[in-house]
């Protein structure tokens, strides 16, 4: 039906064109070559009319210089030349569609195919990773607060100690220093004693020298 | 009038000239048959390229891939994509079909306008791209139709055909001719494509054999491209169109 179809519509189409062109040819070859029983065509008289002086003139010009060669070249040019070719190709075509099913859709489809699912769980699959390392993350980070806060402990107590150590040293030291000071006070104190005491035991001495020598008793 | 001949004279001189060769086939005789032959060799050492490189590139699927392994999987991709933006969820049965569609046709045409054809002399016709061909085309345009009615009936069983009076029972007529002029265009549109830009190049080349063509080769292989999107993406529209719900 569908070949009646294009068959009908392309003598339609080509006929107006091979009239033009047949008086150029001798052997009145027709363009287009139909094997299909004729179809009762449709007239155009309105355009048959207005291509009648176009025809003379080409008849005129045509008959005052033939080509020679042309009569020999153009036989049939079958241009709308249906045959056993369409079932052919439509037979090729099938056997192309399921030959190529077999070894490119199908088989690259499917690789294609797993391989987008493995790409999508192996992402799926580090997205859950990405929790399992913030979990590890926060572990390292309160193991870090831990050790943080334990050498703040120690120092704390380092420097405890130590400042308790300095103190004891500290007042060891001025206790010491306090006691000779005493010691040396006391010290002092004796000596200014004993030289006062000397000092009065010669008071009298000096005071009869002096006395001697202001008055002299002779 | 002078100048009605004078385009004539010189749209001759130009077939003189370039020696284009259309319409003229290879014959092969199978069976009572006719066959273009030319079409079939051609279809054949795209589907050798197709299938080998494919073989070659996914033997050994790596994990990171090869730059083979990577340029197919980033073909693989691009089909889904196109498959999945027209069809929908339901799109996984119908890579094969669309995926297949883009490649035959993408390294159909690209063949045409790579591949140094010409240089094998053929005793009748020359090679060039499959999608030079009327059959060819309207072999995947038919196939396309059969694909957008088998995903319908599957999904959906014969209330698929209710699509038929969908907005309003008026649209009947345009709603089935629709399905006529859906292979039509799909299959005129890569022909009238792939054969007027092999036969530019070629006027082209004919014209002038150097530099000049050169864009619009590029512009081919653009082109030749594009068709291919566009023919697998149209497929995959349809196929989609007949099993989303009509409710």
């Amino acid at each position: 039906m569908a070949i009646n179809m294009i068959m009908a519509s392309s003598r339609a189409l080509t006929t107006p064109c091979s009239s033009s062109l047949t008086p150029q040819r001798p052997t009145r070859a027709k363009l287009p070559l139909i094997t299909l029983p004729k179809a009762s065509l449709p007239k155009f008289p309105t355009t048959q009319k207005s291509l009648l002086p176009f025809i003379s003139i080409a008849i005129a010009s045509s008959l005052t210089m033939v080509p020679p060669s042309l009569a020999v070249e153009i036989e049939k040019a079958a241009l709308f030349d249906f045959n056993l070719t369409l079932p052919i190709i439509v037979v090729e075509f099938l056997f192309l569609m399921f030959s190529l099913d077999k070894i490119y859709y199908t088989p690259l489809g499917n690789f294609m195919d797993e391989r987008d699912a493995a790409i999508r769980e192996k992402l799926n699959s580090v997205k859950d990773t990405s929790a399992e390392v913030k979990q590890l993350e926060d572990q390292a980070a309160a193991i870090m607060r831990a050790a943080r806060a334990e050498i703040v402990s120690a120092l704390n107590k380092m420097k405890k100690e130590t400042q308790i150590e300095v103190e004891e040293k500290l007042s060891e030291g001025r206790k010491k220093i306090e006691a000779e000071l005493q010691e040396a006070l006391v010290n002092l104190e004796k000596q200014k004693e004993d030289t006062i005491k000397a000092l009065d035991s010669q008071i009298a001495a000096l005071s009869e020298d002096i006395v001697k020598k202001v008055l002299p008793i002779s | 009038m002078n100048v009605l001949s004078c385009s004539i004279n010189t749209l001759k001189g130009l077939y003189d000239i370039s020696g284009v060769e259309v319409g003229q086939h290879f014959y092969w005789q199978i069976g009572g048959f006719q066959v273009h032959g030319q079409v079939l060799i051609t279809s054949w050492v795209v589907i050798a390229i197709l299938l080998g490189s494919a073989a070659i590139a996914v033997r050994n699927p790596q994990t990171i891939p090869t730059s083979g392994q990577n340029f197919f999987e980033y073909v693989l991709e691009f089909i889904r994509d196109v498959s999945k933006t027209q069809i929908g969820e339901e799109y996984g049965p119908w890579v094969p079909f669309i995926g297949t569609m883009f490649l035959f046709i993408f390294v159909s045409n690209w063949s045409g306008a790579l591949l140094p054809w010409k240089i094998i002399q053929l005793p009748h016709g020359e090679l060039a791209a499959p999608t030079n061909d009327i059959n060819t085309t309207v072999a995947l345009a038919l196939l396309t139709s059969v694909a957008y009615f088998y995903a319908g009936l599957i999904k959906k069983g014969l209330s698929y055909f209710g699509k038929y009076i969908q907005p309003t029972p008026i649209l009947l007529p345009i709603n089935i001719l629709e399905d006529f002029t859906k292979p039509l265009s799909l299959s005129f549109r890569l022909f009238g494509n792939i054969l007027a830009d092999e036969l530019v190049v070629v006027v082209l080349v004919s014209l002038v054999p150097s530099v000049v063509p050169i864009p619009v080769m590029f512009l081919g292989l653009f082109t030749s491209g594009i068709q291919a999107l566009i023919f697998a993406t149209l497929a995959a529209a349809y196929i989609g169109e007949s099993m989303e719900g009509h409710h």
